[in-house]
C-alpha cells in the first residue's frame, strides 16, 4: 500500500518534470521556424545547429564555466558550512546574513554592482570575472544545503576522534565529509544548474570575447529563439541521461 | 592534468584573440546579422570579427556606459538610444567621407531628430510598431485606428509590447500628442487612456508579441512589423495595418562608442554593411527592411511590394520616430508602475 | 597556531574573504549609491540625500512587494507540499538507486530556462496540448484559459524551483535513522504521531534550508512569471530592474533593493527567533 503510494507520487512528480522536456524534444523536430504549431517532421534544426559555430562555441564556454565554478563553489562552500557549523567565530551571524543576501538580491543589482567593482579595480571583464561571479552566486546554495545536513550530527563523534588524536584535516576528510557526501553532491548539482542557466549577472560581468549560451539564447528574442536551441537542449539532455544511466548500471553490476 | 590544460587554455584564450593584429568587436542582438556577411568581411579585409550579444537596448546602454564603451567597436542601438547616448557623449562621430556607400541610404531615414545629419549614427534596418490582428476573429473594418483597440469586443484579447514608451505612446497618440511628449499632464492623460484599455489587454509581451497571436490567446494588438511578417509567413490570417493616426517608427543604427579601440576597422565595417549586396543579405536573413535604397531596388517585386515590411511613404510621414524624452522618462515609469499595480 | 586552528583559520578565512570581497564590498557600494542623488549623465552624483528612501513610502512599492511576497510564499508552500513526500520516498529508495534518482531530478534543469518556459507555453496555450487533450476527450467544449493566468505563473514557478526544495530535503532525510521511527511505533505511536513527533523535527533543518532556497530566489524572479502570466502585475524584480535600466535611476533602485534586503533579513530574524523559542519550549 505505502510502497504503491510512493511509486505513484514519485512517478507523478517525474512526469511533471519531464513533460515539458518531452514537448521540447518533440518540437526540436518541428519544421516550423516561428510558430509552435506542428508543421511536419524534419532534421533541419539539427543540421543547421552543427553549422552554427557561434552557438556551439557559446555552449562549450557555458559548460566550462559551469564545471569550474560549480566545483570551486562546492569545495569552498562545503568548507564554509563545516566552519559555521563547528566553529565559533566572530561575524558568524554576519556571514549568514551575507549568504542569504546573495540568494535574494535581484540579479540586476548583483550584476551591476559586481561590474562596478571590476571596473573600479581596473579588471577587464572576461572569463575570470564571469567565473568569480558564478562562484559567488552558487556558494550560498552549497553552504545552506551542507549546513542543513551537518546540523543535528552528534558532535561527540568528532570529539571522540579528536581525543584519539585525529588531526583536524582528518576529522574533516575522514569523518565529516563521508557523512555529508549526499549534501555535497546535491550542492554541486544545484551550483552546476544555476551556473548553466544564469543570464542577467553573466551579461554584466562577461567581456566581449567570452559568450555563454544563456546570453545568446536570451538575446535571440528580437527575432525569436531558433529551434536550433531546442535541438541543442535535446542533444545535451539525451547525452547526460545516457551517461547517468550507464554509470548507474555499471555501479549496479559491480555491486553484484 | 587534463583539467589544468583546459584551464590554462582558457586563461590564455583571450590573450591569443588579442594577439591577432586586427580585430573588431561587434555588439548586437543574437543573429541580427547573417554569418556570411561577417565571414565575407573577414575575408575581404583580414579583420577578425568578434560578435557578442545583448538582449535589450537598456542593458546594452548600462553596460557600454559602465565600461565606457571600451571593448566594443560597433554597437546597434535603436532610435532613441542613439539620441540618449549621443547626448551623454558616449558616441564618437562618424566620418562620412570614409563611407563610400553612404549614398545608398534611404533619404527617408536620414537626418531624423534623434541624430540630425547622422553625425553619430548610420541606419542599419528599420521598422514600425503598428496594429496586427487575426483575420479569422477580427473584421478588417474594425481595425484601422489605434482607437479600435478600445473596442469592448476585444476584452482580454489584446497583446501589447512590454515597453513603457510604446504603450504610453499610443495613449499619447490617441489624445493627439506626440509619442515623444514630455509634458506631465499629457503623459497623465495618456495613462488614463491606457488604464481604460487595461481590461482588454491579455498580455504584455516582453519577448515575442507574435506568439500570443499565433497561440490564439490574443486576437489583435500592437506588434513590430518584422514580427507580423514572420507570423504571417506561417499563419496567413495574421494581418498588419498602419493605423490612420500613424505608426511608431524605429531605426536600429550602427554607432561607434567613444571608448572603441578599433575605430578605423569599425568604419570599414559600417561601410561594408552599407554595400547593397550585403544590406540585401541582411534583409533576407532577419526580415526587417534595410535602410538601403539601392538594396531595396534589387529585391524581387513580391518582397519590395510587401507593405508590412515596406510601408507607403505617406504612412511613414504620418508616423513618428522616437526620441529620448530625458527626465520625463521618470514620469512615464511612474505611470507604468501604477498601470501594472492597478493603483 | 596549532594544526586545528590552522584548519579552522583556512576554512573560515577563505569563505569570509570571498564574501567580503565579492558580496560585502559591492553590497556597500549599492548602499552608498542609495544615499546619492540621481543623475542622468553619470547614473549617480553628489550630494548625499535621503529622498530615495522617502520615495519608497508609496503604495506602489507596497503593492509590488506584496505581489512578490504572495507569489513567493505560495510557491514555497507548493514546492514543500510536492517536494517533501517526493524527497522522502527518494531517500527510502534502495541505496544504489538514489544517486540515479537524484540526477534524474536535476537533469531537466540543464536545458535553457527560456526554452523550458516556452515548452510550458506549448502545453498551456489555448491551442496547446492540454487543451487538445481536454477537448478531444470531450471534457470541455471550449479551450480552458490557462496561459496568462496565475495558474500558469505557479506552474512555471514551481517547475523551476522544485529542485531547490527537493535536494536539501533529500540531503537531510537521507541520513534519518529509521530505527527512531520503529522505536516510536513500538511505543504505540500511530503514523501521524510518528510523523509529527519524530520525522518532522528531525527533518526541520532540511525544510528550513529548502524553504529559504525557494523563497529567497523567488522574490527576485520575474522573467518566468512575466512570460507565463502576461506581465500584467509588477513584481519587485521588475520594479528594481526598471529603476536601473529604464529610468537609469540607480539611487532609487539601490534604495529599493536595500529596503527589500532589510525586510527579508528582518523576516528571517523573526523566524529564527520564533523557531528557537519553539524548540526550547519543546525540550523543556
Amino acid at each position: 500500500m505505502k510502497r504503491w503510494m510512493g511509486i505513484s507520487w514519485v512517478s507523478l512528480v517525474f512526469a511533471f518534470l519531464y513533460g515539458p522536456l518531452l514537448v521540447l524534444m518533440v518540437f526540436s523536430f518541428n519544421q516550423a521556424r516561428y510558430t509552435t504549431a506542428w508543421q511536419g517532421f524534419s532534421f533541419t534544426w539539427y543540421t543547421s545547429l552543427f553549422e552554427n559555430q557561434h552557438l556551439l562555441d557559446a555552449f562549450v564556454n557555458s559548460l566550462i564555466v559551469a564545471f569550474v565554478s560549480s566545483l570551486a563553489a562546492t569545495a569552498m562552500g562545503t568548507l564554509g558550512a563545516f566552519a559555521v557549523s563547528w566553529y565559533r567565530f566572530a561575524g558568524r551571524k554576519i556571514f549568514f546574513g551575507l549568504v542569504y543576501s546573495v540568494m535574494m538580491s535581484p540579479d540586476i543589482v548583483m550584476g551591476i554592482s559586481l561590474l562596478m567593482l571590476f571596473v573600479l579595480a581596473g579588471i577587464h571583464p572576461g572569463f575570470l570575472t564571469l567565473l568569480t561571479a558564478h562562484i559567488t552566486f552558487c556558494l550560498p546554495f552549497v553552504i545552506v544545503l551542507v549546513h542543513a545536513r551537518i546540523s543535528g550530527f552528534d558532535p561527540s563523534v568528532v570529539d571522540a576522534a579528536r581525543d584519539l588524536g585525529a588531526k583536524e584535516y582528518d576529522v574533516f576528510f575522514k569523518i565529516i565529509l563521508p557523512m555529508i557526501l549526499p549534501a555535497v553532491l546535491a550542492g554541486w548539482l544545484l551550483s552546476f544548474t544555476l551556473s548553466l542557466d544564469d543570464v542577467i549577472i553573466s551579461f554584466f560581468v562577461t567581456g566581449p570575447g567570452f559568450e555563454i549560451l544563456p546570453l545568446k539564447i536570451y538575446s535571440m528574442v528580437k527575432l525569436g529563439v531558433t529551434p536550433e536551441v531546442n535541438a541543442l537542449c535535446t542533444i545535451l539532455f539525451l547525452l547526460t541521461l545516457a551517461a547517468v544511466m550507464t554509470a548507474h548500471f555499471l555501479i549496479k553490476e559491480k555491486k553484484k | 592534468m587534463k583539467k589544468w590544460t583546459i584551464i590554462l587554455c582558457l586563461l590564455l584564450a583571450p590573450a591569443l584573440v588579442c594577439a591577432g593584429d586586427k580585430t573588431l568587436f561587434v555588439y548586437n542582438w543574437t543573429e541580427y546579422m547573417p554569418d556570411e556577411v561577417l565571414t565575407a568581411f573577414q575575408e575581404k579585409t583580414g579583420i577578425k570579427v568578434i560578435y557578442s550579444t545583448y538582449d535589450s537596448n537598456e542593458s546594452m546602454y548600462a553596460k557600454v556606459k559602465l565600461t565606457r564603451g571600451k571593448g566594443y567597436d560597433v554597437v546597434f542601438p535603436s532610435t532613441y538610444f542613439v539620441h540618449k547616448m549621443r547626448k551623454e557623449g558616449l558616441l564618437s562621430p562618424i566620418d562620412h567621407a570614409g563611407l563610400s556607400n553612404f549614398r545608398h541610404l534611404d533619404p527617408i531615414l536620414l537626418d531624423k531628430p534623434y541624430d540630425p545629419k547622422n553625425t553619430y549614427s548610420i541606419p542599419y534596418v528599420w521598422g514600425s510598431t503598428a496594429l496586427a490582428y487575426n483575420s479569422d476573429q477580427v473584421d478588417p473594418k474594425n481595425m484601422t485606428s489605434w482607437k479600435d483597440l478600445w473596442r469592448p469586443e476585444f476584452k482580454n484579447r489584446l497583446v501589447m509590447n512590454d515597453d513603457v514608451r510604446e504603450v504610453l505612446g499610443i495613449g499619447l497618440i490617441i489624445n493627439g500628442f506626440s509619442v515623444n511628449d514630455t509634458d506631465p499632464d499629457h503623459i497623465r492623460m495618456a495613462y488614463e487612456s491606457i488604464q481604460a484599455l487595461m481590461p482588454n489587454i491579455r498580455v504584455f509581451s516582453g519577448d515575442s508579441p507574435k506568439q500570443p497571436l499565433l497561440n490564439l490567446e490574443a486576437w489583435a494588438g500592437m506588434v513590430w512589423n518584422g514580427e507580423a511578417y514572420m507570423a504571417a509567413r506561417e499563419f496567413d490570417a495574421i494581418k498588419y495595418v498602419y493605423p490612420e493616426e500613424g505608426a511608431i517608427f524605429w531605426v536600429d543604427s550602427m554607432v561607434i562608442p567613444k571608448g572603441a579601440e578599433n575605430k578605423k576597422e569599425a568604419l570599414a565595417f559600417i561601410d561594408f554593411i552599407l554595400e547593397p549586396e550585403n544590406a540585401l543579405l541582411v534583409c533576407e536573413y532577419i526580415g526587417y527592411a534595410p535602410a538601403n535604397r539601392t538594396a531595396i531596388e534589387m529585391m524581387p517585386e513580391e518582397l519590395k511590394n510587401n507593405p508590412t515590411i515596406f510601408p507607403d511613404p505617406t504612412d511613414v510621414t504620418k508616423g513618428e520616430f522616437q526620441t529620448d524624452v530625458g527626465e520625463a522618462i521618470l514620469v512615464y515609469e511612474r505611470y507604468w508602475e501604477r498601470l501594472k499595480t492597478g493603483l | 597556531m596549532n594544526e586545528r586552528q590552522g584548519f579552522k583559520f583556512f576554512a573560515v578565512f577563505i569563505n569570509m574573504a570571498w564574501f567580503a570581497l565579492f558580496v560585502l564590498v559591492p553590497g556597500l557600494m549599492v548602499v552608498g549609491i542609495s544615499f546619492l542623488t540621481r543623475d542622468m549623465g553619470s547614473f549617480f552624483a553628489w550630494p548625499p540625500t535621503l529622498v530615495h528612501y522617502k520615495e519608497l513610502v508609496d503604495p506602489v512599492y507596497a503593492k509590488v512587494l506584496g505581489n512578490s511576497l504572495v507569489y513567493s510564499l505560495n510557491t514555497t508552500l507548493l514546492c514543500l507540499g510536492i517536494g517533501y513526500p517526493f524527497a522522502w520516498f527518494l531517500s527510502r529508495a534502495p541505496a544504489y538507486r538514489r544517486p540515479l534518482l537524484l540526477m534524474m531530478v536535476i537533469i531537466p534543469f540543464w536545458t535553457s530556462s527560456l526554452i523550458r518556459t516556452y515548452a510550458l507555453v506549448i502545453l498551456l496555450k489555448a491551442n496547446g496540448i492540454i487543451n487538445a487533450v481536454l477537448m478531444g476527450s470531450g471534457i470541455v467544449s471550449e479551450p480552458v484559459s490557462m496561459l496568462y493566468t496565475d495558474v500558469a505563473v505557479y506552474v512555471g514557478l514551481v517547475y523551476s524551483l522544485l529542485p531547490f526544495m527537493i535536494l536539501p530535503l533529500y540531503a537531510v532525510l537521507e541520513k534519518m535513522d529509521l530505527r527512531l521511527v520503529e522505536a516510536a511505533r513500538d511505543l504505540g505511536a500511530n503514523g501521524l504521531q510518528v510523523f509529527v513527533h519524530v520525522v518532522l523535527p528531525l527533518s526541520l533543518p532540511g525544510i528550513m534550508a529548502g524553504c529559504i532556497m525557494v523563497f529567497l530566489p523567488a522574490m527576485g524572479l520575474f522573467y518566468i512569471p512575466d512570460l507565463l502570466g502576461g506581465a500584467k502585475t509588477m513584481l519587485v524584480g521588475n520594479f528594481i530592474k526598471n529603476q536601473f535600466l529604464t529610468t537609469s535611476n540607480w539611487p532609487f533602485g539601490s534604495a529599493a533593493s536595500v529596503f527589500l534586503l532589510l525586510l527579508m533579513v528582518l523576516m528571517l530574524g523573526i523566524y529564527f527567533l520564533l523557531s528557537n523559542r519553539f524548540n526550547r519550549n519543546q525540550t523543556l
